[in-house]
């Protein structure tokens, strides 16, 4: 054999090796899903004999995921879409005025900052907030803090694609006629989209994935998202292994469904700007 | 970035005045009324004794010097510390040895990529779930291996090294894929002619690795180990769905024990100077990330 089959022949182990270790976990948990009680607990059987769907509609018969389900779906789409909307417009603030005291400078890497700061360590003060507005177990509290939380990595990747853009382009088009607003929207935005799609992917997975303030802030299905339904049933059912690997399938299939059809942008999105 | 854009801002006369303070505030308005405001309150909260989530009397620091005579505060700073350095000194050795193995164009490598980062993109509470599957001492995966090969199946979640080597391992499945990609990225953005100079003098791949791509990637790979690991420091959802911090203390990790503290034993302002100790030690990895992160644009 030439060096290069040998290598070649090792790269592919390589990858097939890390490409099994990756989805080996998954698969398992797909494979336990689909196994009855009785093989799961008796036979200790690595493939399923005989496929049963039980623990999928136990999940939604006897319990909320349904509820579950709407409930993340309307919180993420809400929240996110608040915050690209109210981050592009600070972001594009940032990049292309002169603020007082210059503070154009410093407001992206303060709302970076923020971002950073552990969740838990606000997650008291903020449950103490919430319950004397009214707004624990309700969509609105989960809505207003995972905007808030978005908004700031969405200043952040935004106000650097902004500065990307050279400003005489804008300038060009308010000297034929455009007005700031006009200029902004056929100029600066179709050129930062994919800016805006990237930060878009961010926010949606990590907000679907969410898990502390939802499990502080709600209660009851009226407002509980998919971890929390996958969590309390966890909590609940200690030795139901076919219900609890089902909800584990169910709970990360949305997100997982949404990567691979956003997956030409994914890369950019997970790295959150940290590499560009 | 070309060197005109950036450093020229407008200043605009009449509704430009106005203009970008209206659409700066609303950002403002949420991020100091959901974030800082809190943020105020808590450490306020932390100089304060409560009593049935009710402030009793202000104690000044006592909290914080209450912290550090806590054998349980401690234990579980040690036990984030350990978690820490080794999950994301294993992700790094990892994730870099997979970016190189994947800089290649080949074919199928988008895919292969693709399916790579997928562990980083389920939910962590379902990661939870996942390695429970996994390490379950009658029905998991490593029993049914056992069963199949015939040996006495591994006892996982039942002590507190396997616990704790269970809990590292489950980060490194997890986390691995976001080393990989920001060590990618850097790679694939490292210039060629340093490489093509390497192979002209003949240089060994190992040679070739420690003399460049090392060096060239440092900045990329202290930015991706800083950001890993303020996120690992307060890990908590898998931790709560796999083990809740036991057996014993063996995965209590900082986060589960405030969590704790203040939802279990309502000592509200303990709880809340013992989780601003952490957010210190945060600020300043972050502070130190995002300088990095700004002056690589």
């Amino acid at each position: 054999m030439t060096r290069s089959a040998v290598a070649r022949i090792a790269w592919s182990a390589a990858a097939l090796a890390a490409l099994v270790f990756a989805v080996t976990p998954l698969v398992w948990m797909v494979l336990t899903s689909v196994k009855s009680n009785r093989e799961i607990t008796q036979d200790a059987s690595l493939l399923p004999e005989a496929l049963t769907l039980a623990n999928y509609v136990s999940l939604f018969a006897g319990r909320e995921f349904g509820a579950y389900l709407t409930n993340s779906i309307i919180v993420t789409t809400l929240s996110v879409a608040v915050a690209l909307t109210l981050g592009t417009m600070a972001a594009y603030v940032l990049a292309r005025f002169h603020l007082w005291a210059g503070m154009q400078r410093y407001v992206g890497f303060g709302l970076l900052m923020v971002r950073l700061l552990p969740p838990i360590v606000i997650i008291v003060p903020i449950f103490l907030v919430a319950q004397q507005l009214g707004l624990l177990n309700t969509q609105l509290g989960l809505i207003v803090v995972y905007a808030t939380f978005n908004v700031t990595i969405v200043v952040w990747m935004m106000e650097s694609f902004f500065r990307e853009i050279p400003i005489d382009l804008e300038e060009a088009a308010m000297v034929d006629g455009d007005t700031r607003f006009t200029a902004f929207r056929r100029i600066v935005l179709p050129l930062a989209a994919p800016g805006l799609v990237a930060t878009g992917i961010f926010a949606v997975i990590t907000t679907y994935n969410e898990f502390l303030f939802a499990l502080v802030l709600t209660s009851t299905p009226a407002a509980e998202t998919m971890p929390i339904g996958a969590a309390t049933l966890i909590g609940r059912i200690n030795v139901d292994w076919g219900a609890m690997s089902a909800a584990g399938v169910i709970g990360a299939l949305p997100i997982v469904v949404f990567s691979i059809f956003v997956q030409k942008h994914l890369v950019r999105g997970l790295t959150m700007g940290a590499v560009k | 970035m070309t060197p005109s854009t950036g450093r020229r801002t407008l200043r605009g006369s009449g509704l430009d005045r106005v203009l970008p303070y209206l659409m700066l505030g609303p950002t403002l308005f949420l991020v100091l009324g959901v974030i800082v405001y809190p943020l105020i309150d808590g450490l306020r909260s932390s100089t304060g004794f409560f009593r049935f989530g009710r402030l009793v009397r202000s104690v000044g620091l006592d909290n914080y010097r209450q912290a550090f005579s806590d054998p349980a505060f401690i234990e579980a700073l040690l036990t984030t510390a350990r978690f820490v350095v080794l999950a994301v000194t294993i992700e790094t050795v990892l994730g870099l040895a997979l970016a190189l193995l994947c800089a290649r164009e080949v074919r199928f490598i988008r895919r292969i990529r693709t399916t790579l980062i997928l562990p980083m993109i389920v939910t962590p509470v379902v990661v939870g779930i996942v390695f429970r599957l996994i390490y379950a001492s009658d029905v998991g995966l490593l029993a049914s291996f056992a069963h199949a090969l015939r040996i006495d199946p591994p006892q996982i979640l039942s002590n507190g090294t396997g616990a704790f080597w269970g809990l590292v391992f489950l980060d490194v499945w997890e986390w691995t894929p976001l080393l990989f990609l920001i060590l990618l990225a850097g790679i694939q953005s490292m210039p060629v002619e340093p490489f093509e100079a390497a192979r002209v003098d003949g240089a060994g791949a190992w040679r070739t690795f420690v003399d460049h791509t090392l060096p060239l990637l440092r900045p990329t790979i202290l930015v991706a180990v800083t950001l890993r690991a303020i996120e690992a420091l307060t890990t908590f959802d898998q931790v709560y769905v796999l083990t809740r911090g036991g057996p014993g203390t063996s995965t209590q990790l900082i986060s589960i024990y405030g969590y704790q503290t203040f939802f279990q034993f309502q000592q509200t302002g303990y709880a809340a100077a013992m989780l601003f100790m952490v957010a210190l030690v945060v600020l300043v990895g972050a502070g130190f990330a995002v300088g990095l992160m700004r002056r690589a644009r």
